[in-house]
């Protein structure tokens, strides 16, 4: 149950991870089905990383000579986890509910206090919880394995942001592709002469 | 930073005031010049804009400008800006209608990726009646903006143009974050070429100074924006923002035949700034209406004189 729990925050995080990622990339006025598709890429990147885990998870239960007491060490570090992730995952979904009133001021106030400070934060959320979770445990394989989590979770990020910046690109001439610095190779250009029409190629 | 400093994108681009025509930036010049100014982060904006024989790659600023502006719009969209402007100009409508003939002309002056006359397009329902325009001096802004507004089916046009000389001229003037590039005489010289006889009211939304405002502004501009350009001049637009008291002086000044005060300095009467404040000009005539149109808004509406 709490590693299920913290697979679901996990999946959450890779959500918002691609919605963060999108934003500032796009100029278009209606962007839910843009940010729709970013959300879903981030909590699909959230799957590998969680099969990823769970992998060595298993991997590592399975050469442990005392099995019942590494799950116990773990199962005690993932709650460890919870109490720093929980709370924030709260405080963010419910600014999503404030963020519902009819007032632009409680909209942008959202931002400007939560959204915002809360987005620079997450690595250093990301750490904390990580680190709280595997510090009081027992066993190295249970911090070895937090570590990787912590590791995971950082990566996906970096990888929709890469990607987002790559779709970005799409929607550049070729002139003003190569001013960014990409060559005939780049794959902003390659996807663009091999699958997409350009109406922008003069 | 100084409230004198340049802002980078202010200088990357020359543009003949009269052709439009763009001119030739030489990139050491300018990097010695923000070097002089004691402005090295300014300078490193520049080094990392590429070039050709000296002269800086007008593709490459242009490329930095769309992806510069399409960060700003995230900000827009975080602080409701479109929406913002809607709140002044639906009630300004009202009035309009039941004193003149159509059409209403709306001009952004400045557009940047045209973001306000996008989003007023898409959502603000304001019908057939108004016309929706941007203007910048930059064309590659321009293009992209109506790039989007293509996309979108968007009932608006952008223009590579001189706002205040259109051929259809403006009944409604706006700006977001321009006025603050306009210092001294330039900032009266600039009101003074709102008085149109055609010109109804402009709103001029910009940066409200304040002690905590640049450090705010480099916060979220560290946390939002990926550019070093938009990091360098979002904090520096904080900086240089001008007063409540510099902007009605000027405009009184620049602009006589409106009527002019502050909206929206204060949020919901307490002593909390926000983050833009508006200067609105208005024909005397139009005043005592727009008041009353604003209905329970009236009250961030200071003294029109």
């Amino acid at each position: 149950m709490i590693l299920f729990a913290l697979y679901l925050l996990a999946t959450l995080d890779g959500a918002l991870c691609g919605n963060r990622s999108a934003a500032g990339r796009s100029g278009l006025i209606n962007k839910r089905r843009y940010y729709f598709k970013w959300m879903a890429e981030g909590a699909l990147w959230a799957q590998a990383a969680s099969v990823i885990s769970g992998l060595a998870l298993l991997i590592v239960l399975h050469f442990a000579p005392d099995r019942p007491g590494l799950l116990l060490d773990l199962e005690n570090a993932a709650q460890r986890m919870l109490r720093v992730y929980i709370p924030y995952t709260i405080l963010i979904l419910s600014s999503f509910i404030v963020r519902a009133a009819p007032s632009v001021d409680i909209r942008s106030a959202t931002s400007v206090l939560i959204f915002g400070p809360m987005t620079a934060a997450r690595p250093l959320i990301s750490l904390i919880g990580v680190l709280y979770g595997i510090i009081p445990a027992t066993r190295w394989e249970v911090r070895a394995l937090g570590l990787l989590v912590l590791l995971l979770m950082l990566a996906v990020e970096r990888i929709i942001d890469r990607r987002a910046e790559g779709a970005r690109l799409l929607t550049l001439t070729h002139r003003e592709l190569r001013a960014v610095g990409a060559t005939e190779n780049s794959p902003a250009i390659y996807r663009r002469v091999d699958g997409r029409p350009d109406d922008r190629v003069p | 930073m100084r409230a004198t400093d340049p802002e980078v994108s202010d200088l990357i681009t020359q543009v003949d005031p009269v052709t439009l025509a763009r001119l030739p930036v030489v990139k050491q010049k300018l990097i010695d010049e923000f070097i002089s100014l004691g402005n090295r982060q300014a300078a490193r904006v520049v080094e990392a804009i590429p070039s050709r024989d000296g002269i800086l790659d007008p593709a490459s600023v242009d490329a930095l400008y769309v992806r510069t502006h399409t960060e700003m719009q995230r900000m827009a969209e975080e602080f409701q800006h479109g929406q913002r402007v809607k709140e002044l100009i639906a009630p300004l409508l009202r009035v309009l209608r039941e004193r003149r003939q159509p059409p209403y002309r709306i001009v952004d002056i400045g557009c940047g990726s045209g973001y306000v006359i996008r989003w007023l397009a898409a959502r603000a329902r304001f019908g057939p009646d108004v016309e929706l325009i941007g203007v910048d001096f930059n064309p590659a802004l321009i293009a992209e903006t109506q790039r989007l507004a293509h996309l979108e089916n968007l009932n608006c046009s952008f223009l590579l143009a001189d706002a205040f000389r259109l051929d259809h001229p403006a009944h409604i003037f706006l700006t977001t974050g321009v006025i603050h590039h306009f210092r001294g005489d330039a900032l009266r010289a600039f009101f003074a070429r709102h008085e149109q006889p055609e010109a109804q009211a402009f709103f001029h939304y910009d940066f409200q100074p304040g002690l905590l405002a640049p450090l705010g502004s480099w916060f979220w501009h560290r946390i939002r924006m990926r550019t070093a350009l938009a990091q360098h001049d979002g904090v520096l637009s904080t900086v240089r923002a001008h007063t409540a008291q510099t902007l009605c002086e000027a405009a009184r000044a620049g602009a006589p035949g409106f009527a002019i005060g502050m909206y929206g300095t204060r949020i919901w009467g307490t002593p909390i700034p926000r983050i833009f404040h508006t200067l609105a000009g208005l024909r005397p005539q139009l005043v005592a209406d727009f008041r009353r149109a604003l209905g329970l808004r009236a009250g961030r509406l200071g003294e029109l004189r």
